[in-house]
């Protein structure tokens, strides 16, 4: 286990990341549309990053603490979960 | 023709409500309802709104008996109001808006109160009082903006009504403010209580054990000192406090003594709703506003006058 420090290229933050597939890259990007607008409640000491690639929505965390980066993480997953569901109810998307 | 969907869940109700030039197709609204005693926390309501927000969202389409392609436009609230519960509300908006193609628009909750006030009402420039729970203001349109002429410089009346409901624990259920109405009206000794008005402001935080009476006094005192200083003859009452007949009541006093007239709306408007929303989101999309999705963030302050009013001459 590497030393305290050592670890992500030295930088001692936490970091998490979360892959979420979807059927389409249109709705990975419907999804990164509705996620990422908000921004993160004011305590520093965290960064998210949302990015899409093919159909694939990725999320990484940087955070200086864990419990910061559980309730950011925590609030996130609640928030996909929303959205899924609205997607699964009122999808799919219209022609464009 | 133009339909607009809009979404509200600012505070403890979430609405969504369907209008189609000035008719209300459809406005069904839940509140989340604390034990007495007890407040409502962000994150406990916006877990209430997350469980019934699709439940709510069909049974505005089924009763305006429209399909999500007869929807021009998808009107949210985009603040102010408690950050979770807003964002609950603002995902499924914009993830609905990019369903269904339609233009986004980011709505000043405020303004969704005076816009449905006008349309309801048919007032035609009115100097507003707004009282709710989150809110305390006196408006008058000037030039393309809302005006905040005077408000409270610490609490809303309606959170000072409910702390006190709080204190002696009313119950919440259909809301506190209601229930002290009915209490109130059978009370008949008044108790002298600190006035605090300040110019065109008001202060509430110092007296929480109170009665209507010195508060709703406080609040016609600013109103007609706004209306003197605009030369207004109509009065519109907006927000969750305007129920209340008593403040109606005294309003209505001092209207007539000024030969002005009265405006205020049901429980069906006056308290927060999504139709109220849709109807500010059907007057701004008419005047070509639309909100990209990266600028549809929500925001927990946002005040009644940092919006163009570009739909008003």
């Amino acid at each position: 286990m590497a030393a305290a420090g050592e670890a992500n290229g030295g930088t001692g933050k936490l970091e998490f990341s979360l892959d979420v597939p979807f059927p389409s890259s249109r709705e990975a990007t419907i999804a990164l549309r509705s996620l990422s607008p908000d921004k993160e409640p004011r305590k520093g000491g965290i960064s998210k990053l949302i990015t899409v690639s093919g159909s694939t929505l990725s999320v990484r965390w940087s955070a200086d603490e864990a419990r910061i980066l559980r309730v950011s993480v925590n609030s996130f997953l609640d928030h996909l979960s929303l959205v899924l569901e609205t997607m699964e109810m009122f999808g799919p998307p219209v022609a464009v | 023709m133009t339909v607009v969907i809009g979404f509200e869940g600012s505070a403890n109700k979430i609405g969504i409500g369907i209008i189609r030039d000035g008719e209300v197709l459809s406005n069904p609204r839940r509140t989340y309802i604390t034990p007495p005693g007890q407040g409502f926390l962000p994150s406990d309501t916006a877990r209430h709104h997350r469980a019934v927000i699709l439940t709510v969202l069909k049974e505005a389409l089924e009763q305006a008996g429209l399909k999500p392609a007869d929807i021009d436009c998808v009107a949210y609230t985009k603040g102010p109001g408690m950050g979770a519960p807003l964002v609950t509300v603002a995902l499924v908006a914009r993830t609905v808006s990019q369903l269904w193609g339609k233009p986004l628009l980011g709505v000043n909750h405020c303004i969704g109160h005076i816009e449905m006030g006008r349309l309801i009402t048919k007032a035609n420039n009115p100097t507003v009082l707004y009282v709710s729970g989150g809110n305390t203001q006196v408006i008058a349109y000037s030039e393309r903006r809302y005006r905040i002429f005077g408000e409270t410089i610490d609490i809303a009346v309606g959170n000072c009504l409910d702390r006190f409901a709080r204190v002696i624990k009313i119950s919440n259920d259909p809301s506190p403010g209601y229930n002290i109405e009915q209490m109130a009206k059978k009370g008949s000794q008044y108790v002298e209580l600190p006035y605090t008005v300040k110019g065109m402001d008001v202060s509430f935080s110092g007296i929480l054990s109170y009665i209507e009476e010195t508060l709703f006094s406080m609040l016609v005192e600013i109103t007609e000192r706004a209306m003197a200083h605009c030369g207004s003859q109509e009065v519109l009452i907006v927000g969750g406090v305007g129920c209340n007949l008593r403040l109606q009541e005294m309003m209505g006093v001092m209207c007539k003594e000024r030969g002005a007239k009265l405006f205020a709306t049901d429980e069906r408007f006056c308290i927060d709703n999504g139709a109220m929303i849709a109807q500010a989101g059907w007057e701004m999309f008419r005047s070509g506003q639309v909100t990209e999705l990266k600028d549809s963030w929500i925001t927990q302050r946002y005040r009644t006058d940092e919006v163009e009013v570009t739909w008003r001459d």
